[in-house]
């Protein structure tokens, strides 16, 4: 049944070709959570890159702050529907970490993990190459909490699920091995121009 | 800031009872007077009283007393998924 | 054995502006079950282009009522569904649900008293609804409804509380404002607290059973007290709406 003068939300005309298959605008930045906010204090954070490495490597929150970092401009989609134009991020491109690091031939792809026990997957080729980032500020300010401070991963161009908020390292593994969300129906790979929402889109 | 950023998120929480019809869905009865045993820190809690987290791709069911997942439900638009692996067991009466 | 949860299309058949915020839809519904006091309906909005939403909203009805449910509304002004039924919903119009849904957050007269229900702004409703009930059964079940919100005018059910209590000697309802008092206000102005608490349970005796729904911060804060002065957590019943203002 369709419900009389409900248009549900928006894909303006002028925006369009930047929105995603099946994909609203928002202006707001929508809070997605699965548990509460972890709260590890700044002087306990770390960021490790571990796995398929030749020895694993760790940065303390102020030698991570010491790292080369990159202003990116990103369009961002939600699996949830929400579309998001032109956010404005700071972090460390993960290809500046990988210099610090020599990653095993046979690593294939990446865990990320994160505070509170959220995982998820991505090629390791779709980490690489200016296409995923270590953020940690979003508008000009400190990454807030509540969207995933003080770092989240960024990969703009999947679904946002695969943007662990938390983050704090990734594990560089020779396989494809389910996150949280992936292992409950959720797509492995989660591009949204091919609209990979869920396991066998 | 920190303490309204935590707020904010905690904000988001509500209970079990609010999945009440995706559950009731799933198991064809009322589950949010079921009692479910936390895997975790084995704490009994009718699954109305779960805290739910439903603002994400899925819905997440945890424990009042430790906060572990107990539950996380995912509607695709061909099945249902429930991954109950945060709980023991479910408890229900025999006659719904 | 309960019948399966299925939608079904109600008709609306009045709207009534309850406060600038809010609004109460009147269904009519074709598999009208009796809810038990505190239950929801599930309600589906479904776009042209095949866009579906659903939102929970719980029935301000007595079961009594049959064939008809109330669903009593508050706008969220960035919200996607609560601006549709406020504004663009009218008599005759069409609406899908699925209820009555939820047995965790339900209280009938079987259960007894004595009761202390507290709400914060439209947390009120679930509690409204056992209200209409106990007062449809004319049980002399001591209770307290203690209804915290921001302002005068956005008091849902004024006059009816003021009815349902006015003649009824085990019925007390106290309002709490939080931002603005109406003039010559002697009453509480003040967030729910623990000494506010006590002093409307003062009364009730032991045995209470309580209800609390409304913004999840001010549930946390009142569930949170209420144990802490004795209350069995199993007797603090909660239902967390999220996080609307109070």
């Amino acid at each position: 049944m369709i419900s009389r003068g409900f248009f549900g939300r928006r894909r303006p005309a002028e925006v369009e070709n930047r929105l995603p298959p099946g994909q609203y605008l928002v202006t707001d930045f929508p809070v997605l959570s699965a548990g509460p906010t972890p709260h590890t204090p700044l002087d306990r954070w770390s960021f490790t890159l571990e796995g398929l490495v030749g020895s694993p490597v760790s940065w303390s929150w102020d030698s991570f702050l010491k790292l080369p970092s990159q202003a990116f401009t990103v369009d961002i989609s939600c699996v949830t529907k929400w579309t998001k134009l032109g956010t404005k991020w700071l972090g460390v491109s993960v290809d500046t970490l990988l210099q610090s690091v020599h990653v095993d031939g046979t690593a294939r792809y990446v865990m990320a993990f994160s505070d509170g026990g959220y995982t998820t997957n991505v090629p390791l080729a779709e980490m690489v190459n200016g296409q995923a980032f270590i953020a940690y500020q979003f508008d000009d300010k400190p990454l807030a909490a509540v969207h995933g401070g003080p770092a989240r991963l960024v990969v703009p161009h999947l679904y946002f699920w695969k943007s662990a908020k938390w983050v704090r390292g990734l594990r560089f593994i020779d396989h494809d091995e389910p996150g949280f969300w992936e292992s409950l129906g959720y797509n492995m790979h989660g591009d949204p121009w091919k609209e990979e929402r869920y396991s066998g889109d | 800031m920190d303490d309204e950023v935590a707020d904010m998120n905690m904000a988001l929480m509500v209970d079990g009872n609010a999945v009440a019809g995706e559950l009731q869905q799933i198991f064809g009865r009322d589950m949010t007077t079921a009692v479910a045993r936390c895997a975790g820190c084995a704490s009994d809690a009718e699954m109305g009283a779960l805290l739910a987290f439903t603002r994400g791709p899925g819905v997440v069911l945890r424990c009042p007393t430790c906060r572990a997942a107990i539950a996380r439900i995912v509607e695709t638009t061909t099945a249902i998924y429930l991954d109950a692996r945060g709980a023991a067991y479910v408890r229900m009466g025999s006659r719904p | 054995m309960q019948p399966a949860l299925e939608w079904q299309v109600g008709e609306v058949t009045r709207v009534r502006t309850e406060t600038p915020r809010t609004k109460t839809l009147t269904l009519a519904l074709p598999k009208w079950m009796a809810h038990r006091p505190g239950q929801h309906y599930d309600v589906s909005l479904t776009a042209p282009d095949g866009y579906r939403t659903e939102r929970s909203y719980s029935a301000a009805s007595e079961p009594e009522r049959a064939g008809e449910v109330d669903l009593t509304v508050e706008r969220i002004d960035d919200g996607e569904v609560s601006p549709y039924l406020d504004d663009v919903l009218m008599p005759g119009d069409q609406l899908e649900v699925r209820g009555p849904i939820g047995g965790y957050f339900v209280w009938d007269v079987s259960l007894g008293g004595p009761l202390l229900l507290i709400g914060g702004g439209s947390g009120v409703v679930p509690l409204m609804a056992m209200l209409r009930h106990r007062a449809a059964q004319k049980a002399p079940i001591p209770a307290r409804l203690l209804y915290s919100s921001r302002s005068a005018q956005e008091v849902i059910y004024r006059t009816e509380f003021e009815r349902l209590a006015d003649g009824d000697g085990e019925l007390e309802v106290v309002f709490t404002f939080t931002r603005h008092a109406p003039p010559g206000w002697t009453g509480y102005q003040r967030r729910i607290d623990p000494a506010m608490l006590d002093e409307v349970m003062q009364s009730l005796g032991n045995g209470v059973r309580s209800y609390v729904c409304g913004p999840t911060l001010l549930v946390e804060a009142v569930s949170n007290a209420l144990v802490a002065m004795g209350l069995p957590a199993g007797r603090v019943r909660t239902e967390r709406f999220g996080p609307t203002g109070t």
